[in-house]
């Protein structure tokens, strides 16, 4: 073990974030759990706080000199928590703390991501995305000075504030979403504040919280460069949901400093909510009424016509797929659960280049909170929410084609290796396929998946190596939340076709372009808790 | 399906596709072998992200390189992906489709069986 000076503290771990320094946060994040017998769920509680004040952007549009906009990314600090939270549960032991500890090393790099894209301040999006270095270079050539630690303190955005109590539950919360849609951020936080210290309030605000996420989705991102949110307002809700139920409302006040702010950040976007407002108003006038599930889910045959909508179809094919499925019969999540696995044959059969995965797993993930919502909530709109998630997927599949393939990123089937594959002993592929994905080779891996899915019954452990594998590389919450949205909506999906998202997970997972080529930060994890691999 | 005159219909559709789309291939082969390289720029310059129609355009690039490849020679080609060089990333794509290693591996995979009147083209 690494000699490492002095004592490991949380104000220590205050200062490593706030500083950029996340190998040194990281690691003193590791000495709090595992030396100090600190319980995990504070320290994640802390560095969601050391990080708060400066996550905030005054918009996620900036306006460029020549009057031209660029966009400003979100916030992925908290992404990376919810995701690693999520996760800690899935896989136990020691092994699922991996993924909090890439949520650690990530969360200082995320700060100020408005100076980031601006070379102003260090972190992921000015180290790699800008390649600040190179514009803006150091002293020192060998020295990438946007990797931190900071050379400023980070700026803050939005102040914290003081709750709003007056006025009834009802109101208020007609009030937040109000100030929420129409930008009034401080209105918005106040109001939530408020509301969240009422425990018999708390439903109503969980599923207020979530319809503003959900509804503020672009229509399209089509040549729209940073005029969208890729779902990021509804991942931020469900974010914000999901943590504050981890880590106790009462003790959650960081949290929503980090979340509440943003979702009514600029731009908002609720072009797509009124089209499928308007259809639903003409064709599916009871929309309400419709059950989470019927006697009537899909058959084979619609599940292929949705497929066939949702992958070659343009938007309007899929609302009247979907529509038409709605009005014969079918229930939210009949209709939800299908329009999952149909995505999936997208990542299995189409997807090649490895940066064209980032808009198609945001659709996932957005269909995952429009899911989660429609199980666990009782909101009359969660139909309509059903349409949105599809024509996300629809349009994320769409933009990727408006560029055409390039043939030097073209994968070789996975079945040129389904032989070998099926020459494998089944206690034996596991290992082998952790291996095979360590080393991003999408072929082999899913021709092992492939193989182990038609041979045993068994999934628990196959799942395990997947998401244990992806954990593995840093720098990255989307993996932590990619993550999450397979594992949960396996475990729920009622399908015939439910092992595609086993498939189409496998393959994202040893495809999807990587934002670092070492695992120094699952070294630091295993070093400190001796993971059984 | 159990209904055999069904069958034979769908089949006699199916023949009367396959003509219509094998005469189409011939006026087509016949226009690509007749343009001018500024012809076939212009015609390649319809694939950009910024004037594409729309996807369902964008996806039928490849069977139009495939065409490109069974259909001109090596110096056309070669023009063709000189004039796309330089013009940057979101043209990345169409470069390397452009590129010989490309063309090598589409006219290796092209067959031409005894039977057929045309190469095995993408078809969509």
């Amino acid at each position: 073990m690494d000699m490492v000076q002095g004592a490991a503290t949380v104000e220590r771990l205050h200062e490593e974030v706030q500083e950029v320094r996340y190998r040194e946060a990281t690691t003193t994040f590791c000495r709090l759990v595992t030396e100090e017998n600190r319980p995990l769920k504070t320290m994640i509680k802390e560095a969601i706080a050391a990080a708060a004040p400066y996550v905030q952007v005054p918009s996620h549009l900036m306006r460029l000199p020549n009057g031209e906009l660029r966009g400003v990314n979100y916030d992925h600090t908290i992404l990376g928590w919810r995701g690693a939270i999520a996760l800690n549960k899935e896989m136990g032991g020691s092994r699922g703390i991996l993924p909090n500890i890439q949520a650690m090393w990530y969360a200082p790099q995320g700060l100020n991501v408005w100076e980031q894209v601006v070379c102003e301040f260090p972190g992921h999006y000015a180290r790699d995305g800008e390649q600040c270095n190179a514009k803006f270079p150091g002293p020192d050539d060998h020295v990438n000075r946007f990797d931190g630690p900071a050379w400023t303190v980070p700026k803050i955005y939005f102040e914290d504030h003081a709750p709003i109590e007056d006025g009834s539950v009802d109101d208020r919360l007609v009030s937040m979403n109000w100030a929420i849609a129409e930008g009034h951020k401080d209105e918005a936080y106040g109001l939530f504040l408020g509301l969240a210290k009422d425990p018999s309030a708390r439903m109503k605000l969980k599923d207020a919280i979530l319809f503003a996420g959900i509804t503020d989705l672009q229509d399209t991102i089509i040549n729209r460069g940073g005029y969208q949110n890729i779902g990021h307002k509804a991942l931020r809700a469900r974010a914000l949901v999901d943590t504050a139920d981890y880590l106790g409302w009462d003790d959650s006040h960081a949290l929503f400093y980090t979340v509440v702010p943003d979702l009514g950040c600029s731009p908002r976007l609720y072009g797509l909510w009124t089209e499928i407002n308007t259809i639903c108003k003409i064709d599916l006038p009871h929309y309400a009424d419709i059950p989470r599930r019927t006697a009537k889910p899909l058959t084979e045959r619609e599940m292929d016509i949705l497929t066939e909508a949702l992958l070659w179809g343009g938007p309007f094919d899929v609302n009247n797929v979907i529509m038409a499925l709605f009005k014969r019969g079918a229930g939210i999540l009949d209709v939800g659960d299908a329009v999952i696995v149909a995505f999936q044959r997208y990542f299995i059969d189409v997807l090649e280049h490895p940066n064209a995965f980032l808009h198609p797993t945001h659709a996932l993930d957005y269909m995952n909170v429009v899911m989660s919502w429609a199980r666990d909530y009782e909101n009359p709109h969660r139909v309509k929410a059903i349409f949105m998630g599809a024509r996300f997927m629809n349009d994320a599949i769409r933009s990727n084609a408006i560029y055409t393939r390039d043939p030097k990123t073209r994968l070789e089937p996975r079945s040129v290796h389904k032989a070998w594959a099926d020459s494998i002993a089944i206690d034996r592929m596991l290992p082998i396929l952790k291996d095979y994905m360590l080393q991003q080779d999408a072929p082999h891996a899913c021709a092992l998946v492939d193989s182990y899915l038609e041979r045993t019954t068994e999934r628990a452990k196959l799942l395990d190596t997947i998401t244990y594998a992806a954990c593995h590389w840093q720098n990255d919450p989307h993996v932590m939340r990619n993550c999450s949205t397979s594992l949960e909506e396996y475990r729920v999906n009622q399908t015939s076709r439910k092992d595609d998202l086993i498939r189409g997970y496998a393959k994202h997972q040893s495809r999807y372009v990587k934002r670092a080529p070492t695992h120094d930060c699952y070294r630091v994890f295993a070093q400190y808790f001796q993971p059984a691999e | 399906m159990s209904n055999q005159a069904t069958l034979d219909e769908l089949w006699k559709v199916r023949n009367a596709a396959a003509t219509t789309l094998t005469l189409t291939e011939h006026q087509m082969r016949r226009a690509v072998r007749g343009a001018s390289i500024d012809e076939l720029v212009a015609l390649v310059e319809t694939f950009s992200p910024a004037r594409a129609v729309g996807p369902e355009w964008s996806r039928t690039f490849e069977p139009l390189v495939e065409r490109l490849w069974a259909w001109r020679d090596d110096a056309t080609m070669a023009a063709l992906a000189e004039a796309f060089r330089a013009r940057g990333p979101a043209w990345m794509g169409v470069t390397n489709a452009l590129s010989p290693e490309n063309g090598e591996h589409i006219r290796g995979d092209l067959r031409q069986p005894a039977w057929a009147r045309t190469p095995a083209f993408g078809v969509s």
